[in-house]
């Protein structure tokens, strides 16, 4: 990471700071989506881009994902750069045919004459209190998809690089921010930056067990190393950053290091990205693991609305500190 | 369906057996109860009967080689059918196996009969039984040349990992080849138990010197008529076995062992006889001494040593004994001390029969004189308790031929 000098932004802010960025410098980058424009969205991501861009470049819709999404995939492919703010993560269930037929299949199906240059911003996350329709994080589906890019960022940093190099990618990419790190702050460097797409980020080095985790799991997989280390143990956490395209060198490295490694997202275990990426480690460090791959993710239940009940469907630090512990044979 | 033959678990604590020889060969047929293979165990050679009938085949493992218990060695499948290649039927080929081995499991050593397993020998045993090795470890042992077998995992569920290889391989190239002798079981088993007893076991001593001329008498004077009706030469130590086992009756507390719930008195007298053989020592129990006659005791005295010497002693000749005798007379030693074989209370060492000046009757006199050294289980008895035994099996030795009449 660059010096910063001391500079730090939220997460959201950050998010702000790479699209107002990005608008001065191309402008077919152009906002679609539900409260984008005096609202700023409900979690003021946006705020203060509609004074500097106007109406026109940030466009409040009306309340129909699958409409404005497929608008965006038209204005892709004539020229503009989108991003689309689907504002819970839960209601992508809205804009599948769009992104999973259209999006993801034109540029292929033309022969590579049509690209379809747009962003899909959207949140995740669980423990907010918005019960089991605005809670899910549903990221996997995307990555299920051939021809979606899928990004998830971890720290304010990473998400202005990220946006960026997103917005600037020529295919289509799902953006998922989780909305209860809207708040985290982080060093950001002022002006422009990117993040590789693909390229994975080792947020912490050790030395007897890989933390692989993704999002606000990479805050989750820090606070347990730190616990982790009272007991002397050492964890290297290591966050892919991108779901497709995924570096998994990196994560096989870490692996191949440790002996041991934990898989957290705050997916679906069942059948989540948990699963793939356990695949990779496994396939890739085989001759070199001492346990098997550990998944934490999201219980397989629809998200409570009950605090008590909604808080031990994801995995924590303590969850996660138990089971590197036993893992390591403590 | 194919039943496999696994490498039996025929003593508690132990953890490998080595297949001396295949009885049948592959491809050969052979019927529930026909032997199959012989094994050599920590302390005795066995045959295994065949746990069903079948076709012998996909042997996995050649005679001379240790194999940890629970493993497959071999398939028995019907005719024209192929062995399986993975060990899913490991489970139930081992169910198999063990009805094959009536009360195999129940059978134990000499040193650890009766003891209740604690949970660090249970996890061993389990590991032992099915053991698995991480990639990692599986890797390293082929790069460094370690064998599993001899590897001890120290995972929760006593996986081998990659820290265990890396010890033992450490150990290996630290341990310099040519003074280390890895030993036979029944030296390494010597080498456990008797640790374990020294470090776990409150020893206390108990001397006392007796004469032994009517102990002498009464070898001449039995001796001829044993050798005639059994064929078998009538010795000191069998005398004495004799009479060791009907004091006990009257000192249960002798034969007892020392349990976790407390003490434990045992209800049968079987007397352990510690034997020499090329590698160390084994104890061969003689059951039920206080009821058997002179003439029985010298008989199994006498085949219990021609198996220890051929290496083909049975589980059950060296299960359940309660007190051991050691005589170390014919090596010319005056006296010792001997380590207590736990679950045992006590073990009687006994020295050689030599002529000494001692009083006679307020003169000098010289007697066939004998020293017996007694060491027990402080846990189980105290010294008063112990030299009450001593002074009873003394007066016995004074008079043989009362007690055994």
């Amino acid at each position: 990471m660059p010096e910063t000098g001391g500079r730090e932004l939220t997460f959201a802010q950050a998010i702000r700071e790479a699209l107002a960025e990005e608008m001065r410098r191309d402008p077919t980058v152009c906002i679609l989506g539900e409260d984008v424009a005096e609202a700023g969205t409900p979690f003021k991501v946006l705020s203060g881009l509609l004074e500097e861009f106007g109406k026109d470049r940030v466009v409040d819709t009306p309340i129909s994902e699958a409409g404005f999404t497929g608008l965006a995939v038209g204005a892709a492919m004539t020229g503009m750069r989108p991003v689309v703010d689907i504002m819970f993560g839960d209601f992508i269930t809205l804009t599948m045919d769009q992104m999973v037929n259209q999006a993801a299949k034109v540029h292929y199906m033309s022969g590579g004459k049509w690209k379809v240059p747009m962003v899909m911003r959207t949140t995740m996350g669980a423990t907010r209190r918005s019960a089991a329709q605005h809670s899910q994080s549903l990221h996997a589906w995307f990555c299920h998809v051939p021809g979606l890019k899928v990004v998830l960022p971890s720290t304010p940093y990473d998400a202005k690089g990220l946006l960026k190099s997103a917005i600037r990618d020529e295919n289509p990419v799902v953006f998922f921010e989780d909305k209860m790190m809207y708040k985290l702050k982080g060093p950001v460097p002022a002006g422009d930056y990117t993040v590789p797409l693909g390229v994975a980020d080792v947020k912490r080095v050790g030395e007897d067990i890989t933390l692989v985790a993704t999002s606000s799991m990479v805050q989750v997989a820090l606070g347990a190393a730190t616990l982790l280390e009272e007991i002397g143990i050492s964890a290297e956490v290591v966050d892919p950053r991108t779901l497709w395209p995924l570096d998994e060198k990196t994560l096989i490295e870490s692996a191949k290091k440790t002996s041991r490694a934990i898989v957290l997202d705050e997916g679906y275990e069942r059948y989540g990205v948990t699963a793939e990426l356990a695949s990779v480690i496994a396939t890739g460090a085989f001759y070199d693991l001492d346990a098997p791959v550990k998944r934490m993710g999201a219980m397989h239940v629809p998200i409570p609305f009950s605090p008590p009940l909604e808080d031990v469907t994801v995995p924590t630090e303590q969850t996660v500190f138990e089971a590197a512990r036993t893992l390591c044979g403590r | 369906m194919a039943i496999s033959i696994v490498m039996p678990a025929l003593e508690m604590a132990q953890e490998t057996g080595k297949l001396i020889s295949w009885l049948k060969k592959e491809g050969e047929s052979v019927a529930k109860g026909e032997p199959l293979l012989e094994i050599e165990t920590d302390k005795a050679v066995m045959e295994i009967e065949s746990p069903g009938d079948g076709v012998l085949a996909g042997i996995k493992v050649q005679a001379g080689t240790e194999v940890p218990v629970g493993r497959t060695i071999a398939w028995l499948v019907r005719p024209g059918e192929v062995p399986p290649a993975d060990e899913v039927a490991m489970e139930s080929g081992r169910k198999t196996t063990a009805a094959a081995v009536p009360a195999a499991s129940a059978i134990s050593t000499a040193a650890s009969a009766n003891q209740p397993a604690s949970p660090t020998q249970s996890v061993t045993q389990s590991a032992t039984q099915d053991v698995k090795v991480s990639p990692k470890a599986r890797r390293l042992a082929t790069e460094r040349a370690v064998d599993l077998a001899d590897v001890r995992g120290s995972g929760a569920g006593g996986e081998i990992l990659a820290s265990d290889i890396l010890a033992a391989a450490e150990s290996k190239a630290g341990a310099s080849p040519a003074t280390v002798d890895s030993g036979s079981p029944i030296s390494r088993l010597m080498a456990e138990r008797t640790t374990q007893s020294w470090t776990t076991v409150p020893h206390f001593f108990v001397v006392r010197e007796v004469d032994a001329g009517a102990l002498n008498e009464a070898r001449q004077k039995l001796g001829p008529e044993i050798e005639k009706s059994r064929g078998v030469k009538l010795t000191h130590t069998d005398l004495l076995v004799a009479l060791v086992a009907r004091v006990l009756l009257k000192h249960s507390r002798m034969n007892a062992s020392w349990t976790r719930e407390g003490v434990r008195t045992n209800a049968e007298i079987n007397i352990g006889l510690a034997m020499a053989v090329d590698d160390g020592v084994v104890a061969p129990v003689i059951h039920h001494a206080h009821k058997a006659e002179l003439g029985e005791i010298a008989v199994q005295r006498r085949d219990l040593a021609e198996r220890a010497r051929g290496g083909k002693l049975r589980p059950a000749d060296i299960a359940g004994g309660t007190f051991t005798v050691s005589n170390l007379g014919m090596f010319g030693v005056d006296a010792f001390t001997a380590i207590v074989i736990p679950p045992q209370a006590a073990i009687l060492a006994v020295g050689r029969i030599a002529d000494r000046v001692v009083p006679v009757d307020g003169r000098p006199g010289v007697r066939p004189m004998m020293t017996l050294t007694l060491s027990s289980d402080h846990r189980v008895v105290d010294g008063a308790r112990a030299a009450e035994f001593l002074r009873d099996l003394t007066e016995a030795i004074g008079s043989p031929q009362q007690w055994l009449g």
